[in-house]
């Protein structure tokens, strides 16, 4: 499942970089997330504890960011298991500057097997991209405020 | 398919059902008709810890209409408002988009509240709530309190109810006396989720559309009101060609997204061909008041 979209930040492509790279900008904004470890530079252990209406679920995995090419460009991996069902993603981030601002444009390709995607297939691309969308609205809150 | 451990609650009043929402929060499931909730728990993707089974609060099945508004009780089934004779005179989209909610079975147990408060993105029920300005009474701990259709649907299968309240009624709005409607959706079969539903009512005045409603279903995280679209149709003469505009601004207005099922260009051409269609049969169905 494929999913994609464009966010207009509110900071320079520098200091956008900077916060897409930083832990504490990810673990605020990452909805749902518990715990966020880093196990390596750019590796992290993540829980994830997503719920839409009575479907509640934990997910453990990890999220590895690779392929950087500073300021502009990274690809991010994402790897979870919970009751429910299993998720495996994988995008890529590129920045361009716009004006004073920043377009950030991301594309992502998402598998979702087990039980929930039997169940919840027509709503997941749906979800995933609202909470996409959910972090990328923090993030621009976050620069937003810094500016 | 049996459904992990659960504390079982009966209340037989809204205050006991509300005390007991107050009482476990989060950790509380209402149970209504259980048409969603309980195949979910079956395959253990939800697992509440307490179900507050609303099904002994007989005062809450009730079907009536009052100064051109009709109240259905939360409870009141499915099938109970498809076969009223109230509906079937006063509000006949209702008794269509009914037919083709689920199968006669599900519709036996489901409830009106239960398909409003589950706010499935494919729902008929909840486009047509939001299509005639409808609203919701909800009751918690501390208060009762009105919700607006259009502020109560916030996303994917998500109210603006919180946890601690208690659907208890549902009121459409009459349309007005000879008003032309009409539901049309597709689903791969009879009884599946639409890929794309939309319901019209249409009064038309001295040769002119006099009111528009249009609201839509499966294409987007919520129930879509095609708010440009009906200002569009108001005070102008009815034609094909006006009809074949508003479809465009249906098609413009809506961003649904793809599945397995339909992809989004699909669900997105079907919004605006069902329009269409939807504006001419609810037109055909009007009668003219001079």
């Amino acid at each position: 499942m494929k999913i994609d979209g464009t966010n207009t930040l509110p900071a320079s492509v520098d200091t956008v970089w900077k916060t897409i790279n930083d832990p504490e900008a990810l673990r605020r904004c990452t909805p749902g997330l518990k715990e966020l470890k880093a196990i390596s530079p750019d590796n992290y252990a993540a829980t994830l504890q997503i719920g839409i209406a009575a479907v509640k679920g934990t997910y453990a995995g990890t999220l590895r960011i690779t392929d950087k090419q500073a300021p502009t460009h990274y690809r991010i991996i994402l790897e979870g298991t919970g009751g429910a069902g299993f998720m495996k993603g994988e995008g890529t981030v590129d920045l361009e500057p716009q004006g004073d601002g920043t377009l950030l444009k991301w594309v992502g390709d998402i598998q979702i097997g087990g039980l929930i995607a039997g169940v919840g297939q027509r709503m997941l691309g749906g979800i995933g991209k609202m909470l996409i969308g959910q972090f990328f609205k923090c993030l621009e809150e976050s620069l937003g405020s810094g500016s | 398919m049996k459904p992990a451990a659960f504390e079982y609650h009966t209340p037989r009043t809204v205050d006991e059902a509300v005390a007991l929402l107050a009482r476990y929060g989060e950790e509380g499931k209402v149970l209504a008709g259980g048409q969603s909730l309980v195949p979910l728990m079956n395959m253990r993707l939800a697992r509440p810890a307490n179900i507050i089974d609303i099904n002994r609060i007989d005062a809450l099945a009730y079907l009536r209409r009052e100064r051109g508004v009709l109240r259905l009780g939360a409870l009141t089934r499915q099938r109970a408002a498809e076969r009223s004779p109230i509906i079937a005179q006063h509000c006949p989209i209702l008794r269509d988009a009914l037919r083709l909610v689920g199968h006669a079975q599900i519709r036996n147990r489901g409830t009106v509240g239960g398909s409003i408060a589950h706010a499935d993105p494919a729902g008929e029920l909840t486009a047509i709530l939001l299509a005639l300005d409808g609203e919701v009474t909800v009751r918690g701990p501390k208060r009762t309190r009105v919700i607006a259709a259009a502020d109560l649907f916030v996303t994917y299968l998500t109210t603006s109810l919180d946890p601690h309240e208690l659907l208890i009624e549902v009121r459409f709005p009459l349309p007005p006396e000879g008003a032309g409607w009409s539901w049309m959706e597709i689903a791969r079969r009879h009884g599946d989720f639409a890929l794309a539903g939309v319901g019209v009512v249409l009064a038309v005045r001295r040769g002119r559309i006099a009111e528009a409603r249009i609201g839509l279903t499966g294409v987007g995280p919520t129930p879509v009101r095609a708010a440009q679209a009906e200002r569009g149709l108001v005070g102008q003469p009815p034609s094909t060609a006006l009809w074949a505009e508003a479809a465009e601004a249906v098609r413009g207005a809506v961003e649904p997204d793809g599945d397995i099922h339909a992809s989004a260009e699909y669900r997105k051409h079907v919004a605006g061909v069902l329009t269409l269609r939807a504006l001419q049969e609810a037109y055909e169905r009007a009668r003219k008041v001079a």
